[in-house]
């Protein structure tokens, strides 16, 4: 029973992390109604910026999301001035290609400047907490609460400031908006630009639990999509409850089944929302069977 | 399906369900290039062509007609390729049967995946796409037994007609060619039936389709059916050439995202923009792969997918479409 | 004679609302059926729940003696209901005559039969200029109109219009009220929502008016329009039949 409960309560703490990395994602969707598929690569360019950061200035990379986070705002600007907004008038096709094309090209460059090696940071933590006969890694419960901070004060910003109004406004119609007068590009660039800007707070966090290199985006971009279609795009409540049922799903499978097929469930369990949920469990209703851009 | 072409009168460039010169030109020029001698030191890059040219015209017929755009074709191109390889090596079963097998197996995984996610739109299917083709991918690769799992399967290479093993690449050549033949007279028979219409009409207008009485997920279904079939196919000959079959590269995102590219840059929803895709992306990529692969590992897919998005943003139509507007242009009007 | 259009008690429900509310009414075979009502009061909702796109919540549709209350759209459209949207939905890739040869497909299999019964179609509403043209390049006006030729094509015994004049200058919208007018004799039954009134006054033999999901009035035009629920419900609009 114990070994349970610590299975369950791993579970959560990392898909909290898992959460993290996925709001970015899911608010893109919500306001742009796009899905960026080189999201994994933004991860692991944030990932790696983390891991230099500590090379360099001997910190911990939690101290790196200073430099982290904004940088990777910025990386989301210019990805969305050059790439992004140039193909939202286009047919649907072509953002999905060019940002699968983009993540190709991050992944190479990647693997041509920092080689295949994995690399890895230096043990921050020496021993793990336990709370009764459970025990928990810091670094995870470091995670949970760096998630959960977060949630919250985006879930204030959505509801209480002009921006958080101004995003809810264009979530739900992006013409009205417009005429509105709230500034629709602005909002898709700064909401993509905080989006990314996730992504490298998540990096921070993960950085310390996973080792970096290049191809390490695709192992979470699918991940991050499963968690986005359980809890709903759009929602970030629904990315936190998504992140936890996938961290808690893939803590008990690798246990209690072979770790192989573990993998292979959670693409099952992805197939299996899809079917019968397909707005997840907080998404707006008929998302999935209306699409966008209709 | 009733067949409509007009041999009266041959247009000059590429019109929907119709010959034209340009397609008969192209084809004599095929023919030509696998003449042993003509091109040498090409064979293997002309090869490919054809058959990622061919890929790409299957690929099209669910993506390109019918609108649906799947991330998770390798699954059907390792489906036909391992049926046919594990009926040759385990059951002595010869490949010009095992392909048919292969391709009945992957029409069937296409009819599974139309069932679960035809229903789902925009990027919600080309996601459930991507996570169907990794549950065979992972599949695949832990059923020892019957794939050989990681260690992959092997062909034994002594060239036999009877196994689909030749000496010469010009018969491996005029295989691959036949095959894209195959694939692109399916692809233009389809262009003049009422099916083709159908996908068609689901492709641009679900709704206004279900109102003029056609059934979308069925239309969906077949059309996934039909290109997973001839994925199939491709992945067998693909086995029969390389000899091995290794699972992480037969069923990769990858491999399916190669799968979707070619179409988009040759022209979606066109005969022949696949091939012109196929024949524009697959030399560049081994002439990248050959002249920069070793001097900085992933240099050529830098510049390869630099190029891409620069096409995608500014040659949406593809290079068939660049054509057709040629094809309008009226200087002398 | 026997319906060819029943609605008995329909019901939809969304979440917490209730958009058709106990609805009831028939339609004879070689009526015009004018179908007006306030924004939002479940016109649209309507012509869903007949053609199959929407599901009731309860009640019961048949057409001509069947049973199709659960059926699906495509399945309702090959039996002979035809309908039109009420903000186009042409198949935006296709020329005009390949978009209303989808719909003619239901009677002619062959690509050269349907085509000329397109070509026939178009001629009918008037849209021959625009043969080859892809539908993309259609104004709104006009895409009303491949619509309307749309759901022809298909050989409906009943035919759902909804606001097919909306936003048409006056000629444009007396010719297709012409035309409309002329359908029931070539023995096609029309059910017309429209918010264009005097249209709709002139031509229709008889009127439903809808409100909030009710049924509040069912009759002669002349008597719907003096109908002191039916004014109420417009707010107090008066209702020109000139």
């Amino acid at each position: 029973m114990n070994t349970f409960i610590q299975l369950v309560i791993s579970g959560v703490l990392i898909g909290s992390v898992y959460a993290l990395m996925s709001i970015g994602l899911t608010l893109i969707f919500g306001v742009l109604r796009i899905v960026n598929f080189a999201h994994g690569e933004f991860l692991m360019i944030a990932m790696y910026g983390a891991w230099a950061f500590t090379q360099v200035f001997g910190l911990n990379p939690y101290l790196a999301a200073v430099a982290i986070v904004p940088a990777m705002s910025l990386f989301g600007a210019v990805v969305y001035r050059l790439i992004v907004s140039p193909a939202l008038d286009k047919p649907h096709l072509v953002i999905v290609f060019a940002t699968m094309a983009l993540s190709i090209f991050l992944q190479n460059a990647a693997l041509m400047t920092m080689t295949a090696d994995l690399r890895d940071i230096p043990p921050i933590f020496n021993h793990s907490i336990s709370i009764g006969p459970i025990f928990l890694r810091p670094e995870l419960l470091l995670g949970f609460l760096i998630t959960i901070a977060c949630t919250v004060g985006l879930q204030w910003m959505i509801k209480k400031t002009y921006f958080g109004k101004a995003i809810r406004a264009t979530v739900q119609d992006g013409e009205a908006a417009m005429l509105m007068g709230i500034p629709v590009p602005r909002i898709f660039l700064m909401t993509f630009a905080g989006g990314s800007a996730l992504v490298g707070l998540s990096a921070c966090v993960m950085m310390p639990l996973f080792s970096v290199f290049p191809s390490v985006g695709l192992n979470f971009v699918l991940i991050a999509f499963v968690i986005v279609v359980l809890g709903g795009m759009g929602s970030i409540e629904g990315a936190l409850l998504g992140g936890i049922c996938v961290g808690v799903t893939q803590s008990l499978s690798s246990y209690y089944v072979a770790p192989a097929f573990g993998q292979m469930f959670f693409f099952v369990l992805f197939l299996l929302v899809l079917i019968f949920r397909p707005n997840g469990i907080l998404g707006q209703q008929g998302a999935a069977t209306i699409g966008m851009n209709e | 399906m009733s067949v409509e072409f007009r041999p009266t009168r041959i247009s000059m460039l590429p019109k929907r369900g119709q010959i034209s010169w340009f397609e008969i030109l192209s084809l004599s020029i095929s023919i030509l290039l696998i003449i042993p001698g003509i091109a040498p030191n090409f064979q293997d890059v002309i090869l490919l062509s054809f058959l990622f040219g061919g890929l790409a015209l299957a690929w099209n017929i669910s993506g390109g007609y019918a609108g649906l755009i799947s991330f998770g074709h390798s699954a059907f191109f390792g489906v036909g390729a391992y049926t046919s390889t594990i009926l040759l090596v385990n059951y002595g079963v010869s490949p010009w049967i095992g392909v048919w097998i292969g391709a009945l197996f992957s029409a069937v995984l296409g009819s599974v995946l139309a069932l679960i996610c035809a229903r789902l739109r925009g990027p919600f299917f080309i996601l459930s796409t991507l996570a169907f083709a990794e549950v065979v991918r992972i599949g695949a690769l832990n059923w020892s037994s019957l794939t050989g799992g990681p260690e992959g399967l092997s062909i034994m290479p002594t060239p036999l007609l009877t196994n689909m093993v030749f000496a010469s690449k010009t018969t491996y050549a005029a295989l691959m060619l036949t095959y894209l033949v195959l694939v692109y007279f399916v692809t233009k028979s389809l262009e003049a039936s009422r099916f083709g219409y159908y996908l068609l009409a689901i492709r641009d207008n679900e709704d206004a389709a279900s109102a003029a009485g056609v059934n979308p997920l069925a239309g969906k279904t077949a059309a996934l059916a039909l290109s997973a079939a001839l994925t199939g196919v491709g992945g067998s000959l693909f086995a029969q050439y390389f000899l091995y079959l290794d699972p992480t590269y037969m069923i990769s995102p990858e491999l399916s995202f190669q799968f979707a590219l070619l179409p988009a840059v040759g022209g979606l929803g066109t005969a022949v923009g696949p091939v012109l895709g196929s024949f524009l992306i697959t030399p560049l990529s081994e002439l990248l792969r050959s002249h920069l692969g070793n001097a900085a590992a992933g240099l050529h897919l830098v510049i390869y997918s630099f190029s891409l998005v620069i096409v995608m943003l500014y040659f949406p139509t593809g290079v068939a479409g660049a054509l057709n507007r040629v094809s309008h242009w009226r200087p002398f009007s | 004679m026997s319906a060819l259009l029943q609605v008995n008690n329909i019901r939809r429900a969304f979440r917490t609302t209730l958009a058709i509310d106990d609805v009831s009414f028939d339609v004879q075979p070689g009526e015009l059926l004018g179908l007006i009502g306030p924004n939002g009061a479940g016109k649209s909702t309507l012509f869903n729940l007949i053609a199959g796109v929407l599901p009731s919540t309860s009640g019961q549709i048949i057409f001509d003696g069947k049973r199709v209350t659960g059926w699906k759209s495509h399945d309702i459209a090959r039996i002979g209901v035809g309908r039109t949207f009420q903000i186009p939905k042409p198949y935006r890739q296709l020329s005009v005559v390949e978009n209303v040869m989808l719909s003619a497909f239901l009677r002619e299999k062959s690509l050269a039969g349907a085509r000329r019964l397109a070509e026939a179609t178009l001629v009918d509403v008037g849209l021959t200029d625009y043969i080859e043209a892809p539908a993309s390049s259609l104004s709104v006006g006009l895409l009303k109109r491949l619509e309307v030729a749309r759901a022809l094509a298909m050989g409906p015994k009943l035919v759902l219009f909804d606001e097919i004049v909306a936003g048409l200058t006056p000629t444009e919208v007396g010719a297709m009220t012409k035309f409309v007018a002329a359908l029931p004799s070539r023995g096609i039954t029309v059910i017309w929502v429209e918010h264009v009134l005097y249209a709709i006054m002139k031509t229709a033999t008889r009127m439903l008016v809808i409100n909030r999901g009710k049924l509040i009035a069912e009759g002669a035009p002349a008597a719907i329009a003096r109908h002191p629920a039916v004014v109420k419900a417009y707010l107090g609009e008066e209702m020109d039949i000139a």
